[in-house]
Parts: structure tokens; sequence; C-alpha cells
């Protein structure tokens, strides 16, 4: 009997085996059969495991935007017709697994961009890029990956350390001039908190403790509220994946904390409000909601507010909008650069077609710097009365 | 001095849903000499019970608690005659590697049916209430007396029932049970019921204070194992000193150490004590 | 022992053929994708290749050996990077710093016992994960170390170099280690060290009462565990060039497991077959993503429960149990399914091969 079941076993796992090679080996066919219709975008991210929410996430934007293009007729290309397509594959968050990732979407998916939502991953792209002829399209604020002057990487999001100098303006002025920091160590926590103390402390005020800890490590962040409010701050830094953050403002308030915050532009306030309330939230500033950004036109950006919560049921934040308009932005530059295989080129008509006609740009991309990021201005907004306030333009420093 | 008292409390919040944990994982331990590396994420599945009972069927909060422990219970269950059953005469680290097995399914089981995504479970008790300058919400209070009525029952349950004296007495003397007639089959899988349940409860109880998400039980799961090696593996008073042990030291250490060393401080604390005592603080023999 | 001389001649002839597929590889697949995932395969091999030392032979399981591996990798990171060390001098560092981490480790946690000992392993994997995490000033913490250089390029005799931003020039550094590993840990097993690893795996109790010094030879294997495990991480870090935290976390450690439970624990060929299977598996599955682990999850189950000793010992097994029926006569009339008799069988064939 059990060697009956062994020997089952045993078979199936050799079919199972069988089938994989075979899918394999399929997938490679059916891919080179279809690749004179099908342009494969590509996208490497952490699709399973902890971080897997966020890679999903971010993807929808991706998606969204290249079924925009597919819509409105594909991409013509030199006289070829395409129709556009997110081949994503999962890195589970690690650099080498993006690199393994990345040469498949290049080899095997003839991909010449790859989309990727975290810094590990871009850097361990940025080794063989500019080699193997592919444009990075990298979701991260790490300063690092601007100043390595890789000449194929797209930087999406705007870079963060302009906001530091509005906030503690706008906070010194209304709260006081004790902060206590406690956002999250991950790297853009950290990242955040070197450039911040600094000019918390030239603009005159006093740290009253720096003490970041996990965000999506710990059980109970109570303990580290309690003591950072045991320093009597008048100001509390925070900020790392939106729940959490809103669990971290909770506990504060829960034990008291009645004093002004700044909140790191990775948590948005209207995800923010939605667990712990607007009240909650009294005295905070940071990043101005996506959904009421005054500054693209207002009808590009309802509708596409609207269109995202019909297909995902839950508002767009900036991550997916910035995603979304690359991708349309993208689709204009395959035209215009006349060639799918050139990433140089691509990259260059991409700095030419910016910025996108008004009514089809929710966010109104501006333009692509020479560093390779978006030129866009930053918005922030500080709660006052349970409101956001009027938008407060966050001039940028690169 | 006041910050003392509200780690004092946050420590003994933590504690409690240690305990709870770490009580279950030391029954198993105790009877059938497995380290259940999965209970870390039974406790997480618990959590969505309550969570969905709560919010999708607008059941009362105790209630879910109750029907998520029932419904762990079985999962329990299932789970020692699926995996641990089959492997009971095999080398231990045939059963540590099972374990493993099962937390990676359970994780990504949750992940695929209910997204990886944080979620919250509604607040009952969420007025805030002020003892002597010490500002909590009521939720926490109620962790930490339930916590105590369970383990209050868990006693009774050992003493006063027929199957709770089996499995005591199977945990202190596994041949001698064998020779009065006792059904080691049945006790096992009490054992995992029991010990599951307990896993439910303290999800239910923690998780307004908490965010709800597939991987949260990864790292209990590692603190719960900190607890029953440092209160002796399979002992029970052990595991509840254990457990009150290291959630004060947790949120009092935070207050004495950088934030970012303290997770650093618990498993150097293991590492010491298991050097010089390798069975643990509470252990009767080695083993 | 008599009807193995012919299989000796045929397992000779595989091997050959074997080693000139492995040389000819580069030039066979012209995918690069591909030539990388092998390349991280053999990679994986020559950590789990430490891993099968100290759990497959010696019976001791340890969830510290992606610290180890991490320890390997920031070595080799740190010495290049911030101290422009030759990759060819912080690479052999790198190994003696991860067996000096070994021995340190080994030093306190060899003397607890079964899960004691595992549990302990699991804390030293994370105080070493936690310790690479937070280290800013040295590891550059959760932002990673960016720009680790290539390995310096070799110069060649008649003029020119191997330049090691070449994927087949990598590739064939790391075959070479991996054989190297593959070479050391045979003449281990076949050494009377590695019976007595073996016999202390059957037995701690039996190998103690027949005058084995248990602490030392544990000591020695764990020793030797970590130390490729560094050299895995070693050539990681000239390969990948970016180093982050997570490579350090138990859940690699839980990868490596995975692998060489597959691959078949106690078993010479079982930690590349798992490495080379698990991985093209997985890179073929990639479409289920997120359900990756709730099939592997149940899938290692099924494997401690049913092939214990992975797919080179059921292989093994299945083997001899046809040899079995050719020989009825033979002294083990029937094959007990339990582990004891899986243990005595390999030896006999590790032996031979």
């Amino acid at each position: 009997m059990k060697r009956f079941v062994k020997i089952m076993i045993l078979l199936t796992l050799a079919v199972a085996l069988l089938a994989a090679a075979g899918c394999g080996g399929g997938d490679k066919d059916s891919g080179q059969a279809k690749e004179a219709k099908v342009l494969n975008i590509g996208f490497t991210g952490p699709l399973s495991g902890g971080a897997a929410f966020y890679g999903k996430d971010i993807l929808t934007g991706l998606e969204m935007g290249v079924e925009q293009v597919n819509a409105s007729g594909g991409v013509t290309v030199a006289g070829e017709k395409y129709t556009l397509k997110v081949t994503s594959l999962d890195d589970r968050y690690l650099p080498n697994e993006a690199a393994t990732n990345a040469r498949r979407l290049v080899k095997e998916y003839n991909a010449s961009i790859i989309f990727c939502p975290h810094s590990g991953g871009i850097a361990a792209m940025q080794e063989f890029n500019e080699v193997e002829n592919f444009l990075i399209a990298a979701y991260s604020s790490e300063p690092k990956l601007y100043a390595r002057g890789n000449k194929l990487t797209l930087l999406l999001p705007p870079p963060y350390n302009s906001y530091i100098d509005p906030f503690i303006k706008k906070t010194m002025a209304e709260h006081g001039k004790k902060v206590a920091m406690i956002q999250s160590n991950a790297a853009y926590g950290k990242d955040w908190g070197t450039l911040f103390a600094p000019a918390w402390e030239k603009a005159g005020g006093t740290i009253t403790i720096n003490s970041p800890f996990s965000y999506n490590t710990e059980t109970d962040f109570a303990p580290y509220v309690s003591k950072a409010l045991a320093t009597k701050p008048e100001v509390l830094f925070v900020g790392g994946a939106s729940q959490p953050t809103a669990m971290v403002i909770k506990q504060a308030r829960d034990q008291g904390f009645k004093g002004g915050l700044i909140v790191l532009d990775q948590a948005k306030f209207e995800d923010m409000a939605d667990i712990i309330g607007m009240p909650a939230l009294e005295g905070a500033i940071g990043i101005y909601p996506y959904y009421m950004n005054p500054r693209p036109d207002k009808a590009a950006r309802d509708k596409f507010v609207s269109d995202y919560k019909t297909k995902y049921g839950k508002r767009p934040t900036y991550e997916h909008v910035w995603h979304y308009e690359t991708a349309l932005a993208l689709g204009k530059a395959l035209e215009k650069a006349g060639t799918v295989k050139d990433a140089a080129k691509i990259f260059e008509s991409m700095r030419q077609v910016l910025p996108l006609d008004k009514s089809i740009a929710p966010i109104a991309i501006e333009g692509v710097s020479p560093k390779g990021g978006y030129t866009n201005l930053g918005m922030a907004a500080y709660i006052k009365n349970g409101q956001y306030g009027d938008p407060i333009d966050i001039p940028r420093t690169e | 001095m006041e910050l003392y008292f509200q780690q004092l409390l946050n420590g003994l919040t933590l504690g409690s849903i240690y305990c709870l944990v770490a009580l279950g994982l030391t029954l198993i331990y105790g009877i059938m000499h497995i380290p259940n590396f999965a209970h870390g994420h039974l406790y997480m599945v618990g959590a969505y019970c309550v969570l969905f009972l709560c919010t999708l069927y607008g059941l009362n909060y105790w209630m879910a608690i109750l029907i998520s422990m029932v419904i762990l219970a079985v999962i329990g269950i299932i789970m020692e005659r699926l995996v641990f059953h089959p492997l009971r005469d095999s080398p231990p680290t045939n059963s540590f590697i099972a374990a493993v097995g099962a937390l990676l399914f359970l994780e990504a089981g949750a992940t695929v049916l209910w997204g990886a995504d944080y979620r919250r479970m509604p607040e009952v008790f969420d007025k805030v209430v002020n003892i002597f300058g010490i500002m909590a919400t009521q939720q926490r209070l109620v962790v930490i007396f339930s916590a105590l009525a369970l383990m209050g029952a868990l006693y009774l349950f050992m003493k006063k029932t027929l199957i709770g004296s089996t499995i005591e007495a199977m945990s202190q003397d596994r041949e001698g049970a064998f020779l009065v007639g006792i059904d080691a089959n049945m006790v096992s899988m009490m054992t995992f019921g029991v010990a599951s349940a307990l896993a439910a409860a303290a999800a239910g109880l923690a998780g307004p204070l908490f965010l709800v998400f597939p991987s949260m039980g990864g790292l209990l799961i590692i603190k719960a194992f900190v607890i029953i090696v440092l209160g002796g593996m399979g002992s029970i008073p052990g595991a509840v000193a254990g457990a009150y042990i290291l959630g004060l030291a947790e949120s009092l250490g935070a207050t004495v150490f950088p934030a970012e060393y303290k997770d650093l401080v618990a498993f150097i604390l293991l590492v010491i004590i298991l050097s010089i005592r390798p069975t643990g603080l509470f252990a009767k023999e080695g083993r | 022992m008599t009807p193995s001389i012919n299989s000796l001649r045929s397992g000779k002839a595989i091997y050959l053929a074997l080693g000139l597929l492995a040389l000819a590889l580069p030039y066979i697949i012209t995918s690069k994708y591909l030539l990388h995932v092998v390349i991280m395969c053999y990679m994986y091999a020559i950590a789990i290749y430490g891993l099968n030392l100290i759990l497959g032979y010696t019976g001791q399981l340890s969830l510290a050996h992606a610290g180890f591996y991490g320890i390997g990798a920031y070595t080799v990171g740190i010495l290049t990077l911030k101290l422009h060390w030759s990759f060819w001098l912080a690479l052999p560092a790198a190994c003696i710093l991860a067996s000096l981490a070994g021995i340190l480790v080994g030093l306190i946690s060899l003397r607890l016992k079964s899960h004691y000992f595992t549990i302990f392993s699991l804390c030293v994997g994370l105080i070493l994960f936690l310790t690479i995490e937070h280290w800013d000033s040295l590891t550059e913490g959760v932002r990673g170390l960016i720009g680790v250089p290539p390995p310096n390029p070799i110069p060649l005799p008649g003029g020119g170099s191997i330049v090691f931003t070449d994927l087949n020039a990598q590739y064939y550094l790391v075959l070479l280690c991996l054989v190297f590993t593959i070479f050391v840990m045979n003449r281990i097993i076949n050494s009377m060290v590695g019976r007595t690893f073996m016999a202390i795996r059957n037995s701690e109790e039996l190998a103690s009462t027949i005058g084995i010094n248990v602490f030392t030879s544990k000591l020695l294997s764990f020793v030797i565990s970590a130390f490729f495990a560094g050299l895995a991480g070693a050539l990681f870090a000239g390969y990948i060039r970016f180093l982050g935290p997570p490579m350090s976390h138990p859940n690699m450690t839980f990868e490596f497991l995975l692998m060489l439970l597959i691959g078949g624990q106690g078993t010479l060929a079982g930690p590349l077959v798992g490495a080379l299977l698990v991985n093209t598996v997985t890179e073929s599955l990639q479409f289920m993503q997120s359900y990756r682990y709730v099939v592997f999850g149940p899938f290692l189950i099924l494997v401690v429960m049913f092939f214990p000793r992975g797919i080179t010992g059921g292989y093994y097994s299945l083997k001899n149990r046809i040899r079995l029926k050719k020989q009825p006569r033979a002294a083990h009339k029937e094959a007990p399914p339990v582990l004891a008799a899986d243990h005595a069988k390999t030896k006999s064939e590790e032996l031979r091969g």
C-alpha cells in the first residue's frame, strides 16, 4: 500500500514536471508566434509573500494604462500595428530575482521596457540594462539611483526631499518646535529621516527623540508611541505604508497626543481617513490626496478616478496614476521612436512626447529632467477643522 | 515614571497575547514533541475568521471569537490528522519541516483568498480610559482580563475534565498514559484542537488593536518559540511566565534601548539564557 | 557490493558526460536568461551542499544557514566596495569569516539537541539578519549595498583578459566553485570523518558510546557548512552586485531547505538536483505567482512523508528495489519503508558513487 502511494506520487510528480517543462516550451512558442502583434511591457515586482500587496497594487495602474492604449487602437510603430501587453513576473522583492526576471523579459518576451517598483531590483537591473538594451521605468525615490547616471532609467515618483522644508515651515508655525521622530525604519522612512532631522534643527527646532521602528514586523506599536510621547513633543513625524501609519497615529491619539503630525509622502491621507477618520488626522501635513489634486485637468482626473474605482473598487492614489500616465506616454513614445527595440531611442522620444494632451492626462506629467526623473511639482495638504485646506505647492529641488 | 506605567500596561497587553499563543504551542510540544511552526499562522487564520464573522456576518464580537475558536479547533485537528499524525514515527526534523510546509501553505493560501493588504477589525471597546494618568483604550483592558479568564478556563479544563486530565497525564508520562489505556490519537487531536482554539482567541482579542494581514503570524511564532524555550519546552507555567516576561521586556526594552535594536535584544537574551541553561529556565528535565 | 563494478563504470561515463555538458553549456544555450538561471542554481547548490552536510549527513537542522550566506556576501560587498579590495582576496576572506562565525555559533549552539538546536539556530539566523539590517554604517542597512564591483579581470598570458561583466566568465567561475564543492563533499563523506558524521546522524548516543567525540564532529560539520554558505554568498555578491538584507533572512534558509529536501538530503547529487529542479519549476510556474507556496507547501509535506530523502533518495530506493527483485535470494527480503533502512542503503550507494 505504502509503496503504491509512493509510486503514485512519483508518477504525479513526473507528470507535473513534464507538464511544467511543456508549459515553458509552449509559452515560448506562442510568444514568438504572436510577436508580430503583441508588444510586451515588462514588470517585475513582489507579487507573492509579504509585499505582494504593494506589487499588485502598483500593477493595477500600469495595466489600466496599457488597456487604455489598446482601447484607443494600440500603437503603430514603423507601419506595424501592435497591441501592448503587460507581462508581470514575481521577484518576491529580491534583487537577484528581479535580475532573473529582467533577463527573461528581454530574452523571452522581447520587452524593451521594464517597470520595477523597488530600489533593490532597480539597482540590480542597472548593472546590465545599458549593455542588454532595455529601459527601466523605476518607481523608487532612492537618491542613489539618480546619482548613478544610468542612461536608460526613467524615475517616476517626484523626489521627496522637496517636501521637507515646506512641511517644516508650516508645522513649526502651527504647532511648535519640538518633534519626535517615529517614522518607519524601512529604506524610505530612513531616507526621509536623514534629510528631515538636520533640516528641522537648522530651522531652530529640537528633536526630542529619533526612534524609527518597523511598521510591518512589529505586533504592537503602542510601546514606541508611549516612549515618544513621554518626551513631550509638540509634533510627531510619522509615516510608512498608509494602514500601519494610521494605526500609529491612532495609538498616539488614544494615548492623549493632541499636537501636529508630519506624515511622509508614502502614507496617503485619504486611505488613512478611511481607517481612523479625519478627526484623528487634525493638524497633519502630508501629501495632497490625488483624487482632489487641482493641477491636472479636472475632467481627465475625475474620469480616471471613477474608471479606476469601477474597475478595482477603490480610490486611485499617486502610485496608480503615475504608472497609468507613463503607459499612455510610452504608447506615444513608441510610435514616435519608430522602433520597439531601441531603448535609448524610445526614452528620447518619451522626453519629446511629454506633456500629453491635457484632456487625456490625469496627472499631467510635464517632462523628463536630464537625470531621468519627471519634472512635476509636488503638492501638500494641511488638515485643519477636518478639511484638507488649500493645496500647498511644493517647489522642486533636485 | 508615568511612562513606565504606560509601558507596563502595553507590556501586559502584549504578554497576554503572547501567552495565549505560547500556551497552545507548549501544549502541543508537551504532548507530541512537535515544534508546530505553523501555529502562528493558525493565529493569522483565526484573526481573519473573527474579522469576517464581524464584518460580513455582522456577528457580535464575543460570538465571533467563540465561533472562530471552534472553526480553528477543527482546522487544528485536520492539520494534526493530515500532517503530523502520519509523521509521528519519523525523525524530529521531518515534523519540523512539515510544519514549515504547512505555514507556507497557510500564508500563501490566505494571500490568495483574502489578498495581501492590511485589514482592520472594527473596534468595539474604543473608549479611551484614563487610569491615574495612563491613557488606554478599553480594548487593552479587555485583552488583559480575557486572557486571564481564558487561562483560568484552561486550568479548570485540565484539572476538572476527563479529556483535560488525560492530556495532562500524557504530557507528564507518555508510556504510563499508554499503559492505563489512554487513546493517544484522541489526545493528540484534542491537544491540537485546544491549542488552535487558544490561538484563535488570541487573534480575536488582539485583532482590534493591530492590523490583520497574511504574514502577521510569522514574527509572532518566533516570539512564541522564544517564550516556550525560555520557559522550558512543554512546561505550561513556564510558557505563562515566559510570555509575560517577554511582553514586559519588549515594551520596557523599547523604552531603554533604541527601538531598532529591540528585536535583537529579545533574541540575544534567549541566546544567552540557552548558553547557560540549555533546557530553558523552568524545565523539569533535559530532553 | 559485487555488482557495483559495472555500475561504477557506467556511473563514471554518466558523470563524464554531465561534466562535458556543464562545460559546453554556455555554447549550447544562447539565451542569457537561461544561462543566468543556471548560474543562480549553481550558486544555490553550493550553499545547499553546506546545508546538506550538517542536515543530511550529520542530522542537525540548522536554520542559520542564510545568515552565513549573508556574511559571505556582505564581506565581499564591503571589502570590494568600501575598502577597494580585489575580489580574489575578498572571496577567501568571506569564506574564512563565515567559517569563523560558524565556529562561534557552533560552540554555543551545538551543545543543544534536536529542537532546541533548531530553534536556537533560527534565533541566530534572525540575529544575523537583524544585525545586517540595522548596522547602517557598515552594511547600508535596508537600503542595501549598491554597486558592488564585479570580480577583477584576470589577465591572460597571451594578452587580453577574462572580464567578469561577461556572463560566460561568471558561469565558469561559479561552475569551478561548484565542482570544487562537490569534490570536497565527496572526499568528506567517503572519509572517516564523513562516516563519523553519519554515525551521529543515525544515533548520537550510539556514536558517543563507540568513542566518537560528538561535539567536535558536529562542530566540524557545522563550520564546513558555514564555509560553503559563505562561498556561495561571496559569488552572489560578485555576480548580482546588489546586496540587500532579505538575502540573509531565515526565509532564504527555508528556500534552501526546500531545494535540499526535494533534491534529496544525505545524497551527493541531491543539492544540485534540487536547486536545478526547484528553480526551473519555479521559473516555468511563474504564472502561478502567489499560488507558488500553495503548491510548494503541501508538496514539502508530501516529500518528507513519502520521500524523506527526496528525489535522489527515491531514485536510489527504486533502483535498489529493482536490483533486489532481480536477486530474490539476497539477504534483505523486503525493503522496509522506514528511514533507518534507507540510511543503510544510501551509505552503500554513496560509497559507490
